[in-house]
């Protein structure tokens, strides 16, 4: 059976490319603050061994990886299982049965909140960490989503005799 | 609501408090290390006496004051607990909600008929609980209850919850290992490492080695240097004397250990100073793991272990308490996995996954050769030396590339996943495939070049991956387990 993917939302890839800009910056103001304030510069190559290479990483993260990525990110629900695909390079596609959802949540970061988006986070048993999570939706999607799932999840019937 | 008649534990049960508050101690003994930096370092005398003598104080004073202020009240359906000295914690463990009640006779318990009662609710963290210094015969009571009212249907008849014996008067099966076995098993699982690393690391940081223990062999064993050959026998003596003190561990540990199966519940029961028990209800399984080391291999015995969910923050520390049969016959493994409903180990069709997976290893060990060869040229100045050691390294490793390529393989029969692996051991996972916690399908650049993927299936004793399948075949395994997952309703946990 074949899975019907929807895509995330179109900002999702303007918030890629932020959080890109961000880490980024936060690379350059480190490397800054070595060749304005660390006492001696002998130890360090010159700006331009670094500056190019931190160039041609940013154009690189921030126009064909984070288009890649939101290509490539979808969501399906499907009568089973709630199913993820994500990455860039590396590709995952993760699904989870609706029955062995423990919780969800949606939750929503610092800068997700200026594009409106969320992510919904479903959790199963035994691995600790979240383990599906989806990025790039919006709040009332992504909070319409968890209640569908949670009533799914609440009427599912479990055959409480069988004991093995 | 009643009122509820609070106890506190016996006096006695004290050592049990100072025995976790040095548990907990060493837990967070990084916590520490500034502190023992600063004894270290220092010269001062008494430093040191100070400190040890604070902590000494420290742990009585944390056992009395927790003894003091741990409360518990029984009544006809639940546990209720009152603990903590300055933040009190309040906790009501419901008989239906227990998961697992376990009595440990511990050695400091035994001789006054005391016995520690271990509860784990829903396997959820921080809901374990331990009740020290109940009387045997109340603790098993009260266990056989707790476990009749989590287990509704299968153990209705109420002359079970008054019977007082641990193990019900006639189980299923019963099964008792001798001497023999577990001295075989301390063999196979032979804790003589990890005995020489605690020995060694306090030695090697302290300079007693040096200072003390040579010069004294030096000054009264005269014929030390003597001979070379004497020097090897003493060395092996002594790993000897270590060999059989690891074994020793191993069947106190084990001793007497008996395996019983009665209405789906598996236990074990062991010990030579404190009795423990473990079990597992059979629909609680997650993953049996059946393990041959090569000692293993060489004695024809088999380790078999079975894990249920477990929390992830406390997965380490539960490993010791978990349901294992240290030493099985080839069998006795044939019986045991009968009972745990494994598939016919005869009839095994193990599917090998494509030989395209040693591409990416046979690489980098391609890689490793030339490197040692001109390492090895830079250190010895010798071309022949180098290019035999390359050669001989490299066809080593590709050898044991292929072969544990050649041993893997994964098998999918009667509603099981089963995993094989190891080149000198052999270690097989087996899965009930429809507790399933998640599926991914996974594909690195690498892989989406050769059109392959990766499957890994999560479930809730941990992730297994399968490599190098064709990329159809599988989302299409993909599909079909989550089908089989999704449509049954059997309890899972």
């Amino acid at each position: 059976m074949p899975v019907e993917w929807t895509p995330v939302e179109r900002s999702y890839k303007t918030y890629l490319q932020l959080v890109v800009l961000i880490d980024m910056a936060v690379l350059a103001a480190i490397a800054l603050g070595l060749y304005l304030f660390s006492p001696s510069t002998d130890w360090l190559p010159a700006p331009h061994w670094l500056g190019v290479p931190w160039a041609a990483m940013t154009l690189f993260f921030g126009l064909f990886w984070s288009s890649r990525r939101y290509q490539f990110t979808a969501y399906a629900r499907t009568t089973e299982a709630m199913w993820l695909r994500r990455g860039a390079l590396w590709r995952l596609t993760r699904a989870v049965p609706l029955n062995r959802i423990q919780h969800v949540e949606v939750r929503q970061g610092l800068l997700e909140r200026p594009f409106g988006l969320a992510h919904l986070t479903l959790y199963t048993a035994g691995s600790g960490g979240a383990d599906l999570s989806i990025p790039g939706l919006l709040v009332t999607d992504a909070e319409a989503m968890k209640a569908a799932l949670i009533s799914t999840i609440a009427v599912e019937p479990t055959d409480e005799s069988t004991y093995d | 609501m009643t009122e509820l008649a609070w106890q506190r534990t016996p006096l006695l049960t004290i050592g049990f408090f100072i025995a976790k508050e040095i548990r907990n101690l060493i837990k967070n003994i990084t916590n520490f290390i500034p502190l023992l930096a600063v004894v270290f370092v220092t010269d001062s005398t008494w430093l040191p006496y100070a400190v040890g003598g604070g902590y000494l104080v420290f742990i009585l004073i944390g056992a009395v004051l927790n003894h003091r202020f741990f409360l518990y009240a029984l009544t006809d359906d639940a546990v209720h607990l009152r603990t903590g000295v300055f933040s009190k914690k309040s906790l009501t463990l419901k008989f239906e909600r227990i998961q697992q009640a376990e009595l440990d006779q511990t050695w400091y318990f035994r001789p006054f008929g005391l016995t520690i009662l271990r509860v784990d609710s829903a396997g959820s963290a921080g809901k374990e609980v331990e009740i020290p210094g109940l009387s045997i015969a109340v603790a098993q009571r009260l266990r056989q209850q707790m476990l009749a009212e989590s287990q509704p249907q299968a153990q209705s008849q109420p002359s079970h919850a008054a019977q007082p014996s641990d193990t019900d008067a006639n189980p299923d099966f019963i099964r008792h290992f001798g001497l023999s076995e577990l001295i075989r098993a301390g063999i196979v699982d032979n804790k003589l490492f990890v005995l020489l690393a605690v020995l060694i690391y306090p030695v090697s940081q302290t300079d007693m080695l040096d200072e003390r223990l040579v010069p004294w062999l030096e000054a009264n064993v005269q014929f030390i240097d003597q001979s070379m050959w004497l020097n090897i026998g003493l060395a092996m003596a002594v790993l000897s004397l270590l060999f059989v003190l690891a074994i020793a561990v191993t069947v106190i540990h084990f001793y007497n250990l008996t395996l019983t199966i009665n209405q789906q519940r598996y236990q074990t029961r062991a010990g030579l100073f404190s009795i423990r028990t473990t079990s597992f209800r059979y629909h609680k399984l997650q993953r049996v793991r059946i393990r041959q080391n090569l000692r293993a291999r060489f004695l024809k015995r088999f380790n078999l272990r079975v894990s249920q969910l477990q929390p992830s923050v406390n997965a380490q520390q539960q490993q010791s308490g978990s349901f294992m049969l240290p030493v099985l016959k080839l069998e006795d493994l044939n019986t045991v996995s009968d009972w745990l409903h494994l598939p016919d180990r005869q009839q095994l069709s193990w599917q090998r996954i494509s030989p395209i997976a040693l591409l990416q290893p046979s690489f980098w060990v391609a890689l490793t050769a030339p490197a040692i060869a001109i390492l090895s040229y830079l250190k010895w100045e010798s071309s022949l030396l180098a290019l035999l050691l390359g050669a001989g390294i490299w066809l080593a490793l590709q050898l044991y590339v292929i072969a544990r390529w050649q041993r893997y393989g994964f098998t999918q029969t009667g509603g099981w996943l089963g995993v094989k692996r190891g080149v000198f051991g052999h270690k097989e996972h087996w899965y009930p495939m429809y507790k399933a916690q998640q599926i991914d399908c996974y594909q690195s650049p690498w892989l989406r070049l050769l059109g392959y993927a990766d499957i890994i299936i999560y479930t809730a004793a941990g992730a297994e991956v399968i490599k190098y399948q064709p990329y159809a075949l599988a989302m299409a395994l993909q599909n079909n387990w989550l089908a089989s997952v999704a449509s049954n309703r059997a309890r899972w946990m």
